[in-house]
Order: structure tokens, then C-alpha cells, then sequence
């Protein structure tokens, strides 16, 4: 298959008072086309930021993107407008991410309209067809953002990014602020739909079930960087970072006579405003050493297409 | 193991408990009947997706729904031998915080922004426990000890600490004067996986030592699993099952339970599709008082679903279920 997007050593940064937040810092991987690839991390690691620099939401501080073999790092403002048509977003939260004062059939028309495909009652119809495709009832065609449940609003997120036949989709926690029973719905529409149009996905979500379910491949990233990157199977039989241990003992399941032992860390997620050299985990690490904040730690292929970016590796894991 | 927790004293019983509000002129029936006990010593899950009423069912507790846009309340709230909806106001007030306190949901905005974590768990210490300011404050820094703040931050403010700190805070005002019941209202929901095993741990090691009972109000069926003993699955209002957590997680009986194991991606087995539960949750203004609330969406739904409301049948000793073919459609086991 061939790599649809190639992100080598981006970075973006942010300048604050208190000093610069490395929010993604020295960031690598590729997708191929057609895959799904899942990002998780907790809650400020940068997840979210890095699938917005990717489709130039925000623009990286360093690095490259290449996108079906082409830099698209720097985009003049007519470049950028035709990797738009290419690349969209589905946001997490479907209450503030639809215009309040448009309807469904507004928000669904209006990228159509932009890209000028579509003329007088072409446009009619071609919404229709995608709102049907993403499951909208008829009657709710015309109803705004604030007369929906939350599965309609982020099925009209869907029909938005779906419009103009894009082949890279960045969803941002689409599900998270869904019940589980509307979730299973939106999560069965994205497969379907990736399906049907060879769609490729970058998954962001802190959910590792729900990544697990709908992922190829799965990067783990922590403060910024990446600590492991596998294969979905390989990643969940065998993780080989402490902290992808913990993060995966940490699910809680469903299963009341086999319940793991979770790996319980000690504080809190450190701060990304100037951070340390080496090892960002290494103060919430069991088996952290003086060795692990002396220097950055490059991602290491311990299997074929299983990296990890630890010092210590072969130590805790005894089977490498 | 269902019959042990059972048998236990128990010293916390709601019953048909009904709250409904008032909503620009419609009647929202947010609790409908609900029952159940919690014993001494135990964890009782309260398990519902967005609007089933579960912390319209914890608010009635600690008579805290606002009174603006409540309609009515009725029913009986036993705690120790007393009915807490009959008690007045001022007699209330002694009993929160003290004999029941509550964990809520969001960290972020359950503390108060322009006073120091310490002197917001001293509050509730000198107030119930009749000490003067400097015992309090002494009381609280070990209550923060407890949950694992180190006493130079005491006099920090809560924007200065991380959400997984400021809910260890919100714990230790909840459990400071040993509270005998916790209500603890989706107390994870905003915190993540690293952090939400530490602070879960945190509350099930200082409910053993202090023998605090809970109720845990959660969508999430992984946290119910590693720390209840009894559940209830709340759904428009009403406990639809209710059993032990052997009872809910073995044999779920009712169509919604087992949808709702349904829809969860599975960490062990490698699924293609998800089975969602089709169709919305229940519009909370009508009032299911001849029909079964879920008939809608119930893919094993018969004629009678529609015509008639199922009674809460007990399928094995202490399991109870409200569906007509609860009998029929049994054995479907957990996922």
C-alpha cells in the first residue's frame, strides 16, 4: 500500500507567559492509505494538536509533512485550499462544533457550495444524498444544531466532513461525548463509510477500547512525544513501555472474575512548558534511572514495526 | 456471594421515590418509583446513560434539586431509621457533609475558586465536628495527606493544582468528617485512565478503612466491574434491573443491560461491527405509565410492551427485572 501521509520530526510549539509548550516535539510516523492509525495519550499530550498541524489547522514550528509524496509543510493559500479538499475534520464535540444559527441542511450545503462542484438543484440533491448516507431522518433535514441529540449533531459532523470526497480524515474524539449506545452507532458509520470510499483515518481518542476496536496501527504519545508505536494486535499482546503498560492496565473492563492488576503511577502528568531532556515519563516511571533525563531517546524497532522509545526497554522486558 | 450482601444490615432504603420537574410549562419525569437499599459496608453502582435521572436520584438523597424547577418529590428516603424527605430544612443540614456527603462530578467547578483547598475542607470540619479553626485546619492538612497532597500545598488555590488533584480534593471535603454514606456522582468521569485507576483505588482503600458506604453513580460499566457489589441500571428513571454485580454482569436479563454490554467495543475479542441499541434515549417528558420505556428501542419487543407497564419480577433472589419476557429472552450471558 502506499504511505498517504508521511509526518517526519514535526513539531509544534506554543509560546506562552509562563514560557513555550512543546505540545508535539519531534513527532514521526506514516500512514498508508486506507488504514486507520489511532493516537492516544492522556489529556494534554499533544494528541489533538498533532492531527490539527497535520491538516494544517495550525502550522507546524518544524518538520515535514508530505502528503501522497508531496511537502505540503508550507502551502501557499491557493495549495492549502486544494489539500482542503482532500483532508477534513470530525471535532469531539458536537454541541460547539455545528453553527447554532444554521440548519443541518445549511451546515451539510455549505462546503459544497464553496468548492463550486455543485450548482441550483445539484446542490440540493447532493446534500440530501449525504445526510441520507449518514443516517439523518428526512424530518430533521431542516431542524437546527440545538433540536438534535448529540448522535444526529455528530452524524451532521460526518456528512460535513464527508462532502467533498475527502481521502484523509482527522477524527478528534468523535465519540467521546457520546453515550455508549450511541457511540457503537457513530463508530459502525465511520467503518462503513471507510469502507465504501477507501478513507483514511487519523483517530485521535484517550478511549483505548474504542481505539482498539477501529484502529490499524496505534502511536501512544506522552507530553508530547511519541513512547510507542505498533501495530493494534502487537501493541495491545505486547507492549513494551511502562507507560503503555500502565495506560493499558488502566482500562477498566468489563469482566468482573478477571479484573487486571492495574499498574498505579505515582503523580501527575508534568507540565510541557519547557520541558526536561530525556525521558518525559521518567518521573511517574517505576524503573526510572538517573540515566533517563540525561539525554532524548530516539523511537527504537524492537520487532518489525514495533518501536519504543525507552532506555530501559530490555531491562523491564525480559522477553526482548 | 449475593446472599452475604444481602443479608448485610441495611441501613440506607429509598423508596418509590418520585421527582419530577417543571420544564417552561411541560412535566419532565426525571425519577419514576425508584427503590432500593444499600448495606452497611457496601458499594451500590447507580448505572444509566446522559438524562436517565441518576443524579436527580443522589440529589433527592441530600435534598439538594433546585427548587425553582421542581415540580414534586415523593416517596421515602430512609437513612437510619429516619425519613430524610419528612426532616425540616435545618435538621437536614446537620446531616450533610456529616452522615452523607457527595462527590460530584466535575472537579473543575465543584470547588470554589477564591479560597484555599485547606480552608475549604476545614469548612465542613469545623462546622460539623465543633472545632475551632486551628484544630480544623490541622484536621484537614491530614485529610489532604490522606489523599495523597503533601501539606506545603495547602494553601494553594484549586486553579493551581491538576484535575486529578482537585479531585482528591473534592475526596477529602466528601470523607473529612467520615461520612456514613458517599454518593460519589461519576467521580472518574473527567479525569483520565492513569488517573482515574489512582483516584478509584484512593476512594475504595479509604472506604475499607473508614467503612464508608457508597453509591457510585457511573455510565461506565469497566468502573462498576472493579467496585461495586450491587447494581442498579437506571433507564427514563426507573431501576430497570437491579441484582448483585454476579446477577448484572453474569446474567443481565433486561434488553437494555444486555445492550449495553453489547455496544461496548471489546478489549479481548476482535469484533468487525459494534451492536449499537438502536433508536435515542427516552424523551424525558412523557410519562411511561402504560408501557414499558424501552419497548421503543427493544428488538425483542411483544404487543403487551406497548400496553402495559412490566412489573419489577424478582428472576433469582435478589435479582429483580422489569420486562414482560425477562423469562424468554433469559441467558443471554455477559460478554
Amino acid at each position: 500500500m502506499a504511505k498517504l501521509l508521511q509526518v517526519e520530526h514535526l513539531k509544534k510549539y506554543f509560546p506562552t507567559s509562563r514560557g513555550v509548550v512543546h505540545a508535539v516535539d519531534d513527532v514521526s510516523f506514516s500512514i498508508e492509505e486506507g488504514e486507520t492509525m489511532g493516537l492516544v495519550g492522556e489529556s494534554g499530550c499533544g494528541k489533538s494538536t498533532l492531527g490539527r498541524t497535520c491538516i494544517h489547522l495550525l502550522e507546524s514550528t518544524g518538520g515535514t509533512i508530505r502528503f501522497q509524496g508531496n511537502d505540503v509543510t508550507h502551502l501557499s493559500k491557493k495549495a492549502l485550499a486544494e489539500y482542503r479538499n482532500c483532508v477534513q475534520i470530525i471535532f469531539q464535540d458536537p454541541f460547539s462544533s455545528l453553527n447554532p444559527r444554521m440548519t443541518i441542511r445549511d451546515t451539510v450545503t455549505e462546503p459544497l457550495k464553496l468548492s463550486g462542484r455543485f450548482r441550483g438543484e445539484e446542490l440540493n440533491r447532493e446534500s440530501e444524498r449525504l445526510m441520507d448516507l449518514v443516517g439523518i431522518e428526512k424530518r430533521f433535514y431542516n431542524s437546527y444544531p440545538h433540536e438534535l441529540d448529540g448522535g444526529r449533531r455528530q452524524r451532521a459532523g460526518v456528512a460535513r466532513a464527508i462532502s467533498l470526497k475527502p481521502k484523509f480524515i482527522v477524527c478528534d474524539e468523535p465519540v467521546s461525548a457520546l453515550d455508549v449506545s450511541i457511540q457503537a452507532q457513530i463508530l459502525n458509520l465511520l467503518m462503513d463509510l471507510q469502507d465504501e470510499f477507501k478513507l483514511t483515518y487519523l483517530f485521535v481518542t484517550h478511549d483505548l477500547s474504542v481505539v482498539r476496536h477501529i484502529s490499524n496501527k496505534i502511536c501512544v504519545m506522552y507530553l508530547g512525544q511519541m513512547v510507542e508505536t505498533a501495530s493494534t494486535d502487537a501493541l495491545f499482546a505486547r507492549p513494551y513501555h511502562p507507560y503503555t503498560k500502565a495506560l493499558l492496565s488502566a482500562i477498566p473492563t468489563v469482566d468482573i472474575h478477571n479484573q487486571q492488576q492495574r499498574i498505579l503511577l505515582k503523580g501527575e502528568i508534568t507540565s510541557p512548558i519547557n520541558p526536561h531532556p530525556g525521558c518525559r515519563f521518567a518521573q511517574r516511571c517505576p524503573y526510572a534511572t538517573a540515566e533517563c533525563t540525561q539525554s532524548d531517546l530516539p523511537l527504537v524497532e524492537v520487532e518489525p514495526g514495533h518501536f519504543v522509545a525507552c532506555s530501559r526497554i530490555r531491562q523491564i522486558n525480559k522477553d526482548l | 456471594m449475593a446472599e452475604t450482601t444481602l443479608e448485610k444490615k441495611t441501613f440506607l432504603s429509598v423508596e418509590n421515590l418520585l421527582v419530577q420537574y417543571k420544564l417552561s410549562g411541560e412535566t419532565v419525569y426525571a425519577v419514576n418509583n425508584v427503590s432500593f437499599t444499600v448495606a452497611k459496608g457496601t458499594t451500590l453502582g447507580l448505572v444509566g446513560e446522559t438524562g436517565a435521572g441518576k443524579t436527580t436520584i443522589a440529589k433527592a438523597i441530600l435534598r439538594i434539586l433546585p427548587d425553582h424547577s421542581l415540580k414534586g418529590i415523593s416517596g421515602s428516603v430512609v437513612f437510619d431509621g429516619k425519613d430524610l424527605l419528612k426532616l425540616p430544612e435545618t435538621e437536614m443540614r446537620s446531616y450533610r457533609g456529616k452522615n452523607i456527603s457527595m462527590i460530584f462530578q466535575d472537579p473543575m467547578t465543584a470547588l470554589n475558586p477564591v479560597k484555599t483547598v485547606v480552608d475549604q475542607i476545614a469548612e465542613g470540619i469545623a462546622l460539623h465536628q465543633n472545632m475551632n479553626k486551628a484544630n480544623a485546619r490541622i484536621k484537614a492538612i491530614e485529610m489532604l495527606e490522606t489523599v495523597g497532597i503533601s501539606a506545603d500545598r495547602a494553601d494553594e488555590y484549586p486553579h493551581q493544582f491538576s484535575g486529578g488533584m482537585k479531585q482528591r480534593v473534592v475526596i477529602a471535603i466528601a470523607l473529612a468528617c467520615n461520612p456514613d454514606l458517599l454518593i460519589a456522582d461519576e467521580p472518574t468521569t473527567a479525569l483520565d485512565v492513569t488517573i482515574q485507576a489512582q483516584v478509584l483505588d484512593l476512594i475504595s482503600s479509604l472506604q475499607q478503612k473508614l467503612g464508608t458506604s457508597m453509591i457510585l453513580i457511573t455510565h461506565d460499566l469497566g468502573v462498576v466491574a472493579g467496585t461495586c457489589d450491587a447494581v442498579a441500571v437506571v433507564y427514563a428513571g426507573e431501576i430497570i434491573e437491579y441484582g448483585s454485580k454476579e446477577d448484572i454482569f453474569d446474567h443481565p436479563m433486561h434488553p437494555y443491560t444486555v445492550g449495553l454490554f453489547g455496544a461496548l467495543p471489546d478489549l479481548k475479542k476482535n469484533v468487525n461491527r459494534l451492536s449499537p441499541i438502536v433508536g435515542l434515549p427516552p424523551d424525558p417528558t412523557v410519562a411511561y405509565t402504560d408501557s414499558c420505556p424501552f419497548a421503543e428501542r427493544c428488538p425483542h419487543v411483544a404487543p403487551q410492551c406497548r400496553e402495559k407497564k412490566p412489573h419489577n419480577a424478582e428472576v433469582s433472589q435478589g435479582h429483580f427485572v422489569r420486562c414482560h419476557l425477562a423469562g424468554e429472552i433469559a441467558g443471554k450471558a455477559a460478554p
